[in-house]
């Protein structure tokens, strides 16, 4: 029985526990003083989709999935094929306008059949349970699919955006996508996220603090060779006052590592061209600090919308048309195929793909307005 | 020989030095016989002019890893270890060994006391003291009035203090420290073409040059309402002044044709550099590059007859990127390794810099002039401030000729100077250059003794 | 009646004798005598040569080129210019940027401005278009108004020029350029005049006066109500005086003047050379560089103008300014946006403090890749105290320190070897200790905790006061009373080109002066301004012989 469960406590017991609690507290000095509370900032100055890659893809049985280019390759004689000398912008239009009458593939996926996309069949992912079984079963708000390992041998990692883009070589770390989008979020200060970790008692160990994510303004300062240098004060995007992001979410600092708890966040997005507000749902971040100023990493794992990234796949198409070896058609019927969060409730189709992105952070000032 | 262009030392030059210190002495048949001597001609009948230049580099050598020790002077440079890159060139090289600075009895200010003993004759009673102007201007003096720029300073470390031409104390120079500010100076819109068929004086040369003319007419009644010290300041400006006519008025001459001089490309814009100032060893490296390439063609258009050019400054404050160590502190902190005898990372940036001097010499001596090549007709005297870096010694600090200066002296010499003062290098020098003096240097310092063995 | 009214009268007769007394005291002591320096010149600064361009033809004439350096002499820039004249290659770039600005303030687009002669030819000379032109900035750029003589000269010159090129601008432009190379505007010179209060006495001409004063407080030429004051003869009264030196000081332009010679003082000519290691200290790049020098300048200038504050607080002083570039180097919040400064405040538990604690003065006085306690040691001794260090031995073996691979990983255990080796102690003692204190910070001025792993002790010594980290420093320098008698001879030398030993009585006065006003710097500097001693002047043989002029420099002890 606990000597707090007044309930059943004497009126002796109380008196005598609340003579020895009076005692405690008065002997301390009056004021109550809680711990100065803390306030971190992060910007994140890198963000790749996370790729567990071998040498030699051995995580793709098929090889590299194909592009619109190889696809229309395949489909023309060479005679045709060399008609086209030179793969100016004009005929690269001519490439995803091979749909159906001419149609556009990106923007009518489905008017056109293209070879199945290549999909990881590896073992190992970068990532996170996010449905909470090791079985891959469908349960009422997942799809069936199949689960990876992780690096570290923890069953159950959820990814199949992993899945899903991982055979396409643009993405891969040494493909363009990511590291063009990274290069120009950075020199242009577009798609920046803030984070703020506030209430926090101690840098290293807290249970509880409170973690927020903002749209950052300005340009990030870097340094000679073009690396962004921390320590720098970034103001947040903001309507008169009001934060245009700004969600907030519970997480904790054990042993030097940040770790939120899982809840829908929105983040802005920047990359190649296209500008998103995309929304994470189950969204949980990871991130091992850093107090000298050096790069912090870390990764973000949750439900990313299947439409939502398509449009990111076709907006990116419709801008460079096609050196980037991926098929429209192929990543939205595979796509949706692979999805495996949030199932609508109509059709019982997943609308989600658990994913998994990593980031690389470092510390800075965020500056709030300065509105009553 | 009368029509070399070069004047006998103005009588303003000679009375200057009679009262700075009474060590410069007169002799004109020595002067005559200088002149008569430089052999090589133009195509056009006038002689090739022999030129004048300075190289220095910080820090000096590690000792027994420059050169193979030679107990007497002769024939025969064996270069090693630094100054691998000079063997190529040791025909046209004369290295002075054992020369010493002797001090009496004034302090050794590290770093300083050897540029300045060795350059104006004289040893510092303080750190920045120059009693004396320094050999580079008393050539200058000589020969260096009937050209567009009396000297050329260049600094390849970003700073423009970086420069060991001064008058005094009190008169210094600023190098130059951008290649393409430096291009722009030397050919742009003023260049004139010596080879070009056509010369028209520039109208606007000659008002600038009647202006400074107007402006000095009345010294006379500002020097009147002066007092003794300020008018010798005055007169410094006045000099100056007249100096600058008379490189205006030798510019509304047409100047002599030579084959030599040819159109260069401009170097690439300094931000290749990344910002101006920096003595990263790289950065250093390319600027020095860019220099050597617009100076040597400066010098074969005879846009200047004498040149400085600072690798690296005497504190030698060259460094590699991301070190937190630099030249200078390295040659103090860094151990000797005992098996190689030298302390390796002191000894890199030594080897470097004699790399660049070595790069330098090409330079000079890709551009075909006359029979030979351009280096033919310099003399240039590359030293340094210290010989061991590490314990600040004057004694033997490293200096060499390079160049054959139009034929007057003989290279490829090993002089070993056993512990002569080093003021015998820069009497030598001079005299080849043809200023007219017997004996150069202050107390211990003094010396007569040319370095007869390099004389052709 | 008679009787009474008497007494009165010598009550308010004796009252006001009094109160007259009481007043004059109240001024503080009485001017020393001064020995009288021989009139002399100075050579233009290249800050001062680019003010007074920004002044008369304003700041969208360019001035591009190099100038003579300067030979810091006890301490000065300033000192050094007394001695120093134009060399052969110095004067081709004073003639290359003459040519440059009057091109400039000649061209089509700003010949109306300046000539403010319209509808002139462009080909025929125009006399009274010159002359209007050239009296007007000859009297800017001389510093007098021309003689006749003197003006006729110049329009001749113009009127050559053009004839010889054909236009009437390209020939005015070059009356200009005579100016501008013209010894009287390149060197500011002590004219003088006999002194008709004193019989055998000189003194300076109102002229030469102005340009002392102006130089002082504002470095740059005088401007035309100085002028105008120096015209009519009221510079040499003392209500004429103190009236144009009250009008200076209470201008923005005060700051100006203050900025040169604090620049001067803390050898901020050093930053036109400061690199750091851009893999060691990336954030160390040229936008701090630029905003450190203007950060330490702005904060003294609001202290000790703006705040008209006690100088010694400078050092215990968490207040300052604050821009984006710095905020990542200091490594803390900037609100301002680029390229606006914001006051900051440090909070009282953060070591930082005084001007000590800037990025200006720990990353001059340190290596491109890391700090140098001596450096500091020695700046703070040689700038700030006024003190000399020797140099070192020529011949020292120094591979027994500072070898991050053998000793120590903090430079305070490097350095142990400074302090037990014979030849070293003396000099390294009275500036190692010193210099330890900002270990904390490294060679870009950015704080850290420990160095190679190894937890930095910043516990140091400043002449006999012990401190156990840079506050205690702090306290330790606004305690130390060469802080002030420090300050007090670089002003005057700054001012004068004159130094003197600190038994003197000049420099016991301006002390005395200093302290008693609660070290306000606006006050000495107003005291020097309304000073006799600073104007006087006195002829070559007058001069006693055991006193010494610019070119020797006493070294103060």
């Amino acid at each position: 029985m606990s000597v707090l469960n007044f309930q059943h406590m004497s009126t002796k017991t109380f008196l005598r526990t609340f003579a020895f609690a009076s005692i405690f507290f008065l002997s301390s000095p009056m004021e109550v003083t809680s711990a100065e509370k803390m306030t971190l900032g992060f910007v994140i100055t890198n963000w790749s989709t996370a790729m567990y890659e071998t040498l030699f893809m051995d995580e793709c049985s098929g090889g590299p999935t194909p592009g619109n280019y190889e696809i229309w390759e395949a489909s023309v004689t060479p005679e045709v094929r060399r008609s086209y000398p030179v793969l100016l912008f004009s005929q690269l239009r001519h490439i995803n306008n091979r749909g159906r009458n001419g149609l556009n593939v990106c923007d009518h996926p489905t008017s056109f059949d293209d070879p199945s996309l290549e999909i990881i069949e590896g073992k190992y992912a970068y990532g996170a349970n996010l449905d909470g079984n090791k079985h891959g079963r469908a349960t009422s708000t997942s799809c069936e699919h199949k689960n990876f390992t992780g690096l570290n041998g923890e069953e159950g990692i959820d990814n199949q955006m992993y899945r899903l883009m991982g055979c396409v070589e643009a993405w891969k770390s040494y493909g363009h996508i990511e590291n063009n989008a990274n290069s120009h979020r950075l020199s242009s200060g577009l798609g920046m996220i803030l984070i703020e970790v506030t209430d926090v008692e101690n840098e290293r160990n807290d249970e509880s603090v409170s973690v927020s994510f903002f749209r950052g303004i300005g340009s990030y300062n870097l340094d000679s060779t073009g690396n962004p240098l921390p320590y720098a004060s970034y103001g947040i995007d903001h309507e008169n006052g009001r934060a245009r992001y700004g969600d907030t979410v519970m997480g904790k600092i054990v042993n030097g590592v940040l770790t939120t708890k899982s809840a829908d966040v929105h983040l802005p997005f920047f990359g190649n061209y296209q500008y998103m507000n995309q929304l994470f749902r189950d969204m949980q971040l990871e991130l091992e600090l850093s107090d000298d100023g050096e790069p912090m990493t870390g990764l973000i794992t949750g439900y990313y919308g299947v439409d939502q990234f398509y449009s990111y796949v076709r907006g990116m198409l419709s801008t460079f048309p096609n050196r980037h070896k991926f098929s429209c058609p192929a990543i939205y019927v595979a796509a949706h195929q692979l999805a495996d969060g949030h199932p609508d409730p109509e059709t019982g189709e997943c609308t989600t793909l658990s994913s998994a992105f990593n980031i690389q952070a470092i510390s800075a000032f965020i500056n709030h307005p300065d509105y009553d | 020989m009368k029509n070399t262009g070069h004047r006998l030392p103005s009588r303003r030059a000679v009375l200057r030095g009679v009262l700075a210190g009474g060590t410069v002495s007169v002799g004109l048949p020595f002067l005559g016989s200088m002149l008569d001597s430089s052999g090589k001609v133009l195509a056009s009948g006038a002689p090739l002019p022999v030129r004048f230049g300075t190289w220095f580099w910080g820090l000096g050598h590690t000792p027994g890893h420059a050169i193979e020790e030679k107990a007497s002077s002769g024939f025969g440079i064996d270069f090693i270890g630094e100054c691998q890159a000079l063997s190529t060139h040791k025909e046209i090289i004369n290295y002075f060994d054992r020369f010493n600075t002797p001090l009496d009895g004034r302090s050794n200010f590290p770093h300083y006391t050897g540029w300045i003993a060795s350059r104006t004759g004289t040893v510092p009673d303080w750190q920045e003291e120059i009693a004396k102007p320094t050999y580079d201007l008393l050539i200058a003096d000589r020969i260096g009035t009937q050209r567009r720029f009396k000297t050329i300073d260049i600094a390849c470390t970003g700073n423009p203090r970086n420069s060991y031409s001064a008058r005094s104390t009190y008169n210094r120079s600023a190098a130059e420290i951008s290649p393409s500010d430096f291009y722009a100076r030397l050919f742009g819109p003023e260049f004139v073409d010596p080879n070009n068929a056509e010369f028209i004086p520039d109208p606007r040369t000659m008002v600038r040059r009647s202006v400074l003319s107007a402006v000095t007419e009345d010294r006379q009644q500002l020097m009147r309402q002066l007092g003794a010290s300020d008018r010798a300041q005055l007169d410094e400006y006045f000099t100056s002044i007249r100096e600058l006519e008379v490189q205006l008025q030798v510019q509304l001459q047409k100047p002599a044709p030579n084959e030599a001089c040819s159109a260069i490309a401009p170097p690439k814009d300094d931000t290749f550099l990344g910002s101006k100032t920096g003595v990263e060893i790289s950065r250093v490296e390319e600027t020095h590059k860019s220099f050597a390439r617009i100076l040597a063609m400066a010098v074969a258009c005879n846009q200047t007859a004498v040149f400085n050019v600072v690798f690296s400054e005497n504190l030698s404050s060259l460094r590699k990127l991301g070190e937190s160590v630099t030249h200078h502190s390295l040659s103090h902190e860094e151990p000797t390794d005992p098996e190689l005898g030298v302390q390796q990372q002191t000894s890199w940036f030594n080897t470097r810099s004699m790399d660049a001097l070595a790069f330098f010499i090409s330079t000079l001596s890709s551009i075909r002039e006359g029979d030979g090549t351009l280096l033919d007709n310099v003399l240039l005297l590359a030293g340094s401030e210290t010989s061991f870096a590490k314990t600040h010694s004057v004694d033997a600090i490293p200096f060499m000729t390079v160049g054959k200066a139009g034929g007057r002296i003989k290279t490829g010499f090993h002089i070993n100077g056993n512990g002569d003062p080093i003021t015998r290098v820069g009497l030598t020098a001079m005299q080849v250059m043809g200023v007219p003096i017997d004996s150069w240097g202050s107390r211990s310092l003094l010396t007569s003794k040319t370095i007869s063995e390099i004389l052709a | 009646m008679a009787c009474f009214s008497l007494t009165l009268q010598k009550l308010v007769c004796f009252g006001f004798l009094f109160l007259a007394w009481l007043g004059l005291s109240a001024c503080g002591p009485a001017e020393p005598k001064t020995d009288a320096p021989a009139p002399d010149m100075r050579r233009l600064t290249e800050d001062q040569y680019r003010n007074i361009i920004a002044d008369v033809f304003g700041t969208q004439i360019t001035v591009s080129g190099r100038f003579d350096p300067l030979v810091r002499t006890e301490g000065l820039l300033a000192v050094a210019a007394w001695n120093t004249s134009v060399s052969s290659t110095g004067i081709m770039q004073y003639e290359e940027i003459a040519q440059s600005i009057a091109t400039q303030v000649l061209s089509k687009e700003n010949r109306e401005t300046y000539a403010l002669c319209s509808g002139v030819s462009y080909t025929a000379f125009d006399e009274s278009c010159a002359r209007k032109f050239l009296a007007k900035v000859g009297r800017v750029l001389l510093r007098r108004p021309l003689t006749k003589d003197e003006l006729t000269a110049r329009i001749t010159i113009a009127r050559d020029s053009a004839n010889t090129l054909g236009k009437f601008y390209a020939g005015l432009s070059f009356g200009l350029i005579s100016l501008l190379v013209d010894p009287e505007f390149l060197f500011i010179t002590d004219f003088t005049e006999s002194d008709p209060a004193r019989s055998n006495a000189i003194r300076l001409t109102a002229f030469s006066k102005a340009a002392r004063l102006s130089f002082l407080l504002w470095n740059t030429t005088p401007d035309d109500k100085l002028l105008r004051a120096a015209e009519s003869g009221e510079l040499h009264s003392r209500d004429g005086l103190n009236r144009e030196v009250n009008r200076l000081m209470a201008s923005t332009r005060l700051k100006t003047g203050l900025r040169a010679f604090i620049s001067d003082m803390l050898n901020f000519d050093e930053f036109d050379s400061l690199e750091k290691d851009s893999i060691i200290y990336p954030a160390f790049g040229a936008a701090v560089v630029r905003d450190a020098r203007e950060q330490t300048l702005r904060t003294i200038t609001d202290h000790l103008v703006t705040r008209n504050g006690d100088y010694r607080d400078l050092f215990t002083t968490k207040k300052t300014f604050m821009s984006r570039p710095l905020g990542m180097v200091y490594r803390v919040r900037v609100k301002a946006p680029d390229n606006v400064w914001e006051s900051y405040e440090f909070a009282p538990d953060d070591p930082r403090i005084g001007i000590q604690g800037h990025l200006s003065f720990l990353a001059l006085n340190a290596h491109p890749g890391r700090s140098s306690p001596t450096l500091r040691g020695k700046g703070i001794r040689s700038m700030l105290l006024c003190q000399k260090i020797p140099d070192p031995p020529a011949d020292v073996d120094f591979s027994g320190f500072n070898n991050p691979e053998s000793l120590g990983k903090t430079a305070r255990e490097r350095l142990l070897a400074h302090a037990t080796n014979s030849a070293c102690i003396g000099c390294h003692r009275i500036m190692d200790p010193i210099g330890l204190a900002l270990e904390n910070y490294d060679g870009a001025g950015q704080f850290r905790g420990v160095e190679n792993d190894a937890e930095i002790n910043s516990s140091g010594e400043l002449d006999g006061i012990a401190f156990s980290d840079s506050t205690g420093l702090g306290q330790a320098l606004h305690d130390n009373p060469a802080i002030p008698t420090c300050l007090v001879n670089r002003l005057y030398a700054y001012a004068s080109g004159r130094t003197f030993t600190a038994k003197s009585d000049w420099l016991t006065y301006l002390n005395k002066v200093f302290a008693d006003g609660g070290y306000r710097v606006t006050d000495l500097l107003k005291r020097i301004a309304t000073s006799t001693t600073f104007y006087a002047v006195s002829s070559p043989h007058n001069l006693d012989q055991t006193f010494e002029s610019a070119s020797n420099i006493i070294h103060f002890d």
